[in-house]
């Protein structure tokens, strides 16, 4: 619990979770603005679209959350403080553990208030076109607690990540491109393997939050590969960071 | 902790263990050899210094004994036990390592408050040692605004916070004014009468000289000299002539 509060309070201590957080609220707007005034009257008329716009706050969410717990490693990694983190608590397992805790309970607060920002950003532009939204109370609900379960795995995951690549401006790379890029190639049939892109990560995460029903996978099924996923990398961290040198 | 003394008035230490006990260490990275065979051992209430030229391995050193580094062979140990295994460490060890390994866009007094958290040491601390170490004034701002002997003496503050019974410090004069050296040469004294013990790595020998009582010269990660000061020098020569012959830099 020591060692959670002392995350809690190097988070709070610095500029970088405010700014992230301000990043990715104006994303969330400035990318729902973007598809509910941009796309047809006719595409945003279906349910799927309408709940991909509005799904942007679980997206973005899940990035910034990852992107979050990354760094709550490697800008310890960066500044040398790893050492000081390491001094104080030796068992390193629990330093990852209470960042693995403090990055979902902030990820959670990153989804919720993404998700929430879509769905009131989304339903506005579409009152302001006239386009009727076909979405009722349980897809509002899923959309944003949804984003606050898939944005808090994802912290998880990227502390995990963090924790095993060590270096920071390589981590925050690959997270970017892995949510941005990668998955997006994997998406549909893939060298014959099948629909492989709807079990990774990304996907899961918009499957939680109610995205892409029929192509992606159930809610519930989302939660438990993301929270596997979470579990696995965290755990691979943790077990790296025990066993590593620090210099 | 209550520091006990014998007759005569030197330190004694509650266990039978030596402050720190360094035994045949030994760290490979590849195919080079940091650390090689290292035995020593610390009394409490002296200052070590610990010398030898760049690259001897003596960074690798104090981070074997801090439990950072893992050895490749043989042990560190404080207090009887690897620094891994100790409880509440902070309590009885304090480190300076790096003279900036601080978040620059955090104040001294946070960065110093997350150590206490973690530590389960009380924020009254914090300001003790914030006095302590003279930075009360430039607590709040960010560290990025620091001079290097504000974050020398920061870093410092954060080794201090458990009230330890052993210092281990990193080259703790780099970057220091004189002024700035001659306040940690009195602090470490005034550390070290209590009963408590330093060890200071170094490369300046003539700083060393005037703040140590006793020596570990190595090089090439062996042990090449050490004992006190005092005996070394004895015969008139000085610690650097000591230093150069052993490690072979004499002219």
């Amino acid at each position: 619990m020591a060692q959670l509060r002392a995350e809690l309070l190097k988070q709070r201590s610095t500029r970088t979770g405010l700014g992230l957080f301000a990043t990715m609220l104006g994303l969330v707007v400035l990318a729902v603005f973007l598809h509910g005034f941009g796309l047809s009257a006719e595409d945003l008329a279906g349910t799927d679209v309408q709940l991909m716009v509005f799904g942007r706050g679980e997206f973005l969410a899940a990035i910034f959350a990852a992107l979050l717990g990354a760094m709550s490693f490697t800008a310890e990694i960066r500044h040398g403080t790893i050492r000081s983190t390491f001094l104080v608590t030796p068992r390193r397992g629990r330093v990852v553990a209470a960042k693995v805790a403090a990055s979902m309970l902030i990820g959670t607060g990153f989804g919720l208030v993404a998700g929430a920002a879509a769905v009131g950003a989304g339903a506005a532009a579409l009152r302001a076109r006239g386009i009727d939204v076909q979405l009722d109370g349980g897809d509002y609900m899923l959309l944003v607690l949804g984003s606050a379960v898939a944005a808090a795995l994802l912290a998880a995951v990227g502390v995990g990540v963090g924790a095993l690549v060590r270096y920071q401006v390589p981590t925050l790379i690959g997270i970017c491109a892995w949510l941005l890029f990668v998955e997006g190639l994997l998406v549909g049939d893939v060298g014959g393997l099948g629909d492989v892109g709807r079990f990774l990560p990304g996907a899961a995460a918009a499957a939680i939050s109610g995205q892409g029903p029929g192509t992606l996978l159930a809610p519930e099924t989302g939660v438990v590969l993301l929270a596997f996923y979470a579990a696995a990398t965290a755990l691979t961290g943790a077990l790296a960071t025990s066993r590593r040198d620090v210099g | 902790m209550v520091k006990r003394v014998d007759e005569r008035g030197v330190p004694v230490h509650a266990d039978a263990d030596p402050v720190v006990k360094v035994s045949s260490l030994t760290k490979l990275y590849g195919e080079l050899v940091a650390v090689d065979d290292l035995s020593f051992s610390l009394e409490a209430g002296t200052i070590t210094g610990f010398l030898g030229p760049n690259g001897a391995g003596k960074t690798t050193t104090l981070r074997l004994l801090l439990g950072l580094v893992a050895p490749t062979a043989g042990e560190a140990l404080v207090f009887g036990r690897s620094y891994r295994e100790l409880d509440q460490p902070a309590r009885r060890v304090g480190a300076v390592l790096e003279s900036s390994d601080f978040h620059p866009g955090r104040s001294g007094r946070d960065h110093l408050r997350s150590l206490a958290v973690a530590a389960e040491i009380p924020w009254s601390r914090v300001e003790e040692v914030l006095a302590l170490v003279e930075i009360e004034a430039v607590a709040e701002r960010r560290v990025k605004t620091y001079s290097l002997g504000m974050r020398q003496r920061l870093g410092l503050a954060g080794a201090l916070l458990g009230d330890p019974e052993l210092l281990v410090l990193d080259e703790p004069a780099n970057g220091l004014d004189p002024a700035g050296v001659h306040w940690l040469r009195r602090f470490l004294r005034w550390f070290a009468e209590q009963g408590r013990t330093v060890l200071v790595s170094s490369h300046m020998l003539a700083e060393a000289a005037q703040t140590v009582d006793h020596v570990v010269i190595i090089d090439h990660g062996r042990e090449v000299a050490s004992g006190r000061l005092e005996e070394l020098t004895d015969g008139g020569r000085t610690l650097e002539d000591i230093f150069l012959e052993l490690t072979g830099g004499a002219s």
